[in-house]
């Protein structure tokens, strides 16, 4: 196949082939609305030549369907060096997972009782709860991947996710509220939190939002808690550290390697191989063992993220950061789980030395623009700081900066760190990843107000650019993008 | 193409024999073409086929769906038989129903068999000059984020135990570019987008020189002071927030108490100039098709005139619930969901003044041409505050770049607060809007 797929000449050839099969339970007006199984079978053929990819996919995993594929992307790249033979040999990887209670070993009905237990358990807390939504969704894709180098990988991924999503109304005030479970595991992920748990998570916060007050606007010092997430790190230096963005021009990043980008204080890590995370994998989707790399080191900038053909370029390794959605996607550098490093500071000490500000105790979703660095992402829980106190919860709070800018503020960092799940969509393909940072202080950040909530569905003409976006329901009744009319 | 009629009948067969009473197959089986071009030469070339084929199924009150896009004989018979077993533990509702077979579908122009015949070269020349011709309009114009050409080659096929057997041929092209301005280190994009139902329509020039001017102008912007002034929109940002405005005009989010349009159908509920349609059937638009993904002719549904709220998007689900009739919107993207409510080709109505005497008019304020984070607002209160960018309008002009703001505010007010609209309805795809004037918005800064 891959022979076939260098037949005009070539510098690289790789297929990828995939079967998915996923299970999604919906659950809206106190009943289950949707269950939904899928199967998803195909592969991906991707020819290199120089600086031209061609790739092609089918659903025709036969034989014949298979070589029609290399056909085509060898006729799409052509030139380079002559075919030889190519043997393959199976690569491993020094990263661990272990899934207890595989998905597919589970039967619907004990995954339908976690999802009914969560909407009972919200309904019951609190008469202003007036709609519940939870979902439940597991994915086990078998991947092989193959390559022109000789590198053959055989994989399973196994991720399940739990979203609960409660909205309460008081009088014309309506407010939402919004907790998610996931990883890189089985059903064993309900041993962490149960659905009771969090539901009363999601509750809690849609009631504290009805009460709050609008949030204030302009330039205050902004305190982001351990149990935030990583919106911030994932927007503000995420995306623009990504090879393919820097190599071409496109991220306020590039031609700055060895340079001070960041406050010391400030320790970025983007790690696949931690155990359990959203973002964790065994092999990234071309066959590189997932690592930890350290990006920007105490405010130095030590390295970008790799994939193959990035890395090709510069004549190093791939990062192990080569991800795509589905065979459908060829893949990009991506993140897997992004951090910022813990520090040595009490928490609760960088809240009292904070005469006047924010404090970020949940973020919500965000977007950046990685070529000039201008970030936003949403508040879902935030409270004003008051002489070193922390006092009313405010709603609608946006926080609008630029990566390199803020990252160059950051002047307190804490000893906790907390991670938080997300499906990052970049260039029309979405794959999971976590976020986390331990509790941090911005001195000065542009705070907008008014809105609130966590939105979930982009529209059809958002730009360019990468954006988070915490899970929906719908998503996990959906596998793979799939639109026939996608930009 | 594959013979998905005869797969789906063979499967809605299977469902009704083992005991469903209602039954839907629905195929879809696609080819899509995409160029990126880059200094010159082509720097992707993806060619892609598609096909798959889910099954709806009702038993006793209860609905399973599953999907397969393995189309052996043993996976689809599979396929069939999960979703009966699914339909076990979902919620029993009186409401769902599939629609009755439809002897004639209204006439709409889908597919235009030039796009397939003409060659890859020639696309690739086009995703070329829209380059070109973007890097001769300003040399400061130094990076091709992507200049890309696209096509697709579709058929849908819907086939349901009520009768209903239907399909259709759809095809569509377009081209866009983002690219990258840099002066002083400073770096700012700019992009611009044309999607149609023919080859022949694809502008590369027009691409490449809107490109190239937006990039251009942000150079050098800077943030502002707070202020609350009057803010243009220019027609895609508008059409990011009609983005937010859509799903709240679907029955769905209205039954379920997620849209801040319910129980007001009748009132005004937005300023007298805003007419707001979706109209499945509108000629030349790539969201136009005979029949939505339940097989119901498409139609075009007045949601708002004239500032008044007329009424919402259906599907067939929701049309039994409000006892109204489907509008032809149970949307699916693709195989691997079940219909929901969604929109085809849905604008903001033009108005009839030129956009630049919607700014000629202001002595202060902005005109945004860029918004982040719009998919962070909050759809059932309506509430927003978005990144934005733009241009200051000082005497009626357009002066100087503006980044690193924020506005906030309220679908509704902002709806409500529309006091111009301009003459430049632009589609995006599936949504169009032309330039709009909002009174007065807060702006956040420095």
């Amino acid at each position: 196949m891959l022979q076939a797929a260098l037949q005009q000449g070539g510098d690289f050839a790789d297929i990828f082939i995939e079967k998915k099969m996923m299970s999604g339970i919906g659950c809206e007006d106190n009943k289950i609305e949707r269950l939904t199984t899928g199967i998803d079978i195909g592969a991906g053929i991707r020819v290199i030549a120089g600086e031209a990819t061609a790739y092609a996919y089918t659903n025709d995993v036969s034989r014949e369907g298979l070589m029609h594929a290399a056909e085509v992307a060898s006729h799409a790249a052509k030139g380079g060096g002559a075919v030889q033979s190519i043997d393959l040999r199976e690569v491993l990887s020094p990263v661990e997972i272990n899934v207890e209670l595989r998905p597919d070993q589970v039967s619907i009905e004990d995954k339908v009782e976690k999802v009914l237990a969560a909407n009972k358990h919200a309904r019951s807390l609190d008469e202003r709860i007036k709609q519940v939504t939870v979902g439940y969704g597991d994915i086990v894709q078998e991947v092989q991947i193959a390559n022109s180098d000789g590198d053959y990988v055989e994989d399973e991924r196994i991720r399940s996710r739990f979203v609960v999503h409660a909205v309460a109304a008081d009088g014309p005030v309506i407010q939402t509220g919004y907790e998610a479970l996931g990883g890189v595991r089985g059903f064993e992920i309900f041993r962490e939190k149960t659905p009771e748990e969090l539901a009363q998570n999601a509750v809690d916060r849609a009631l504290l939002m009805l009460t709050a007050k609008p949030a204030p606007l302009g330039r205050m010092a902004v305190v982001m808690s351990g149990e935030a997430g990583g919106t911030m790190v994932h927007e503000a230096c995420g995306h623009g550290l990504e090879a393919d963005l820097v190599q071409k021009g496109l991220s306020v990043y590039a031609g700055k390697l060895g340079e001070e980008v960041a406050s010391p204080l400030v320790t970025v890590i983007d790690d696949g191989t931690i155990s359990g995370k959203y973002g964790t994998i065994r092999f990234d989707d071309e066959g590189v063992p997932g690592q930890r790399n350290v990006l920007i080191d105490k405010g130095r900038l030590t390295s970008f993220m790799y994939d193959r053909f990035t890395a090709r370029k510069e004549g190093r390794a791939s990062t192990g950061n080569g991800r795509r959605e589905s065979y459908q996607h060829k893949p990009v550098p991506r993140m897997t789980n992004t951090l910022i490093a813990a520090g040595d500071e009490d928490p609760e000490k960088i809240i009292k030395d904070t005469q006047q500000g924010l404090f970020v105790k949940k973020m919500g979703g965000g977007q950046v623009n990685t070529t000039n660095g201008d970030f936003v992402f949403d508040v879902a829980e935030g409270y004003i700081i008051e002489n070193g106190e922390i006092k009313h919860a405010v709603r609608g709070a946006t926080l609008t900066g630029n990566g390199p800018e803020v990252l160059q503020q950051i002047d307190r960092v804490g000893n906790d760190l907390g991670y938080a799940i997300g499906t990052c969509g970049k260039e029309g393909q979405g794959v999971p990843v976590s976020d986390a940072q331990p509790t941090l202080r911005i001195a000065s950040l542009v705070v907008g107000g008014t809105a609130g909530g966590s939105g979930t569905d982009d529209a059809e003409a958002t730009g360019q650019a990468g954006e988070l976006r915490r899970i929906s329901v719908r998503e996990l009744l959906q596998s793979g993008e799939g639109r026939i009319r996608r930009l | 193409m594959f013979a998905m009629g005869e797969l789906a009948r063979q499967m809605v067969e299977r469902a009704q024999s083992k005991g469903a009473q209602l039954s839907e197959a629905y195929g879809l089986d696609s080819k899509d073409l995409t160029i990126e071009v880059s200094k010159g030469v082509v720097e992707t070339m993806k060619l892609a086929e598609d096909r798959g084929i889910g099954i709806r199924v009702f038993k006793a009150g209860k609905m399973g769906y599953a999907y397969t896009s393995d189309l052996s004989e043993a996976a689809v018979e599979s396929t069939v038989d999960r979703a009966l077993a699914n339909a076990a533990f979902t919620g029993e509702d009186p409401f769902w129903r599939l629609p009755d077979k439809v002897n004639q579908y209204p006439q709409v122009d889908t597919y235009d068999p030039a796009i397939a015949q003409v060659s890859v070269e020639r696309k690739i020349e086009l995703a070329k000059e829209i380059e070109a011709t973007a890097r001769a309009t300003d040399p400061r114009v130094k990076i091709t984020e992507r200049s890309s050409y696209q096509d697709a080659e579709y058929n849908v096929t819907v086939v349901n135990s009520q009768g209903i057997d239907a399909t259709y041929r759809g095809a569509y092209c377009g081209a866009y570019a983002y690219l990258v301005a840099e002066e002083k280190g400073d770096n700012q994009t700019g992009f611009s987008l044309s999607y149609g139902l023919h080859f022949e329509d694809i502008d590369p020039k027009k691409i490449g020189r809107e490109a190239a001017a937006k990039a251009v102008r942000m150079l050098g912007a800077k943030s502002v002071p707070s202020r609350r002034v009057p803010v243009v929109f220019d027609p895609y940002v508008t059409t990011q927030i009609l983005g937010i405005v859509a799903p709240a005009l679907t029955a769905e989010a209205v039954q379920k108490g997620k849209s801040l349009f319910a129980g007001k159908v009748g009132q005004s509920i937005a300023s007298g100039k805003v007419s707001i349609i979706d109209d499945g059937l509108l000629p030349g638009r790539i969201q136009s098709a005979p029949f939505d993904g339940e097989g119901v002719p498409t139609s075009r549904t007045i949601l708002i005139e004239e500032g008044q709220l007329k009424g919402f998007l259906y599907n067939t689900y929701t049309a039994a619930k409000d006892g109204a009739a489907s509008t032809g919107n149970g949307s699916r993207g693709s195989f691997r969901g079940t219909p929901d409510v969604g929109t085809t080709n849905f604008y903001l109505e033009a108005g009839d003044v030129a956009p630049d005497d919607l700014i000629g008019q202001i002595s202060s304020g902005l005109y945004v041409t860029e918004v982040m984070g719009m998919h962070t607002a909050n759809p059932i209160s309506g509430d927003f505050s978005v990144g934005a960018a733009g241009i200051l309008i000082e005497k009626g002009r357009l002066t100087t770049p503006v980044r690193g703001v924020a506005i906030a505010g309220n679908l509704l007010e902002w709806l409500d607060r529309i006091d111009g609209i301009g003459n430049d309805l632009t589609f995006f795809i599936g949504k169009g809007a032309p330039t709009v004037r909002i009174k007065e918005m807060a702006i956040s800064g420095n």
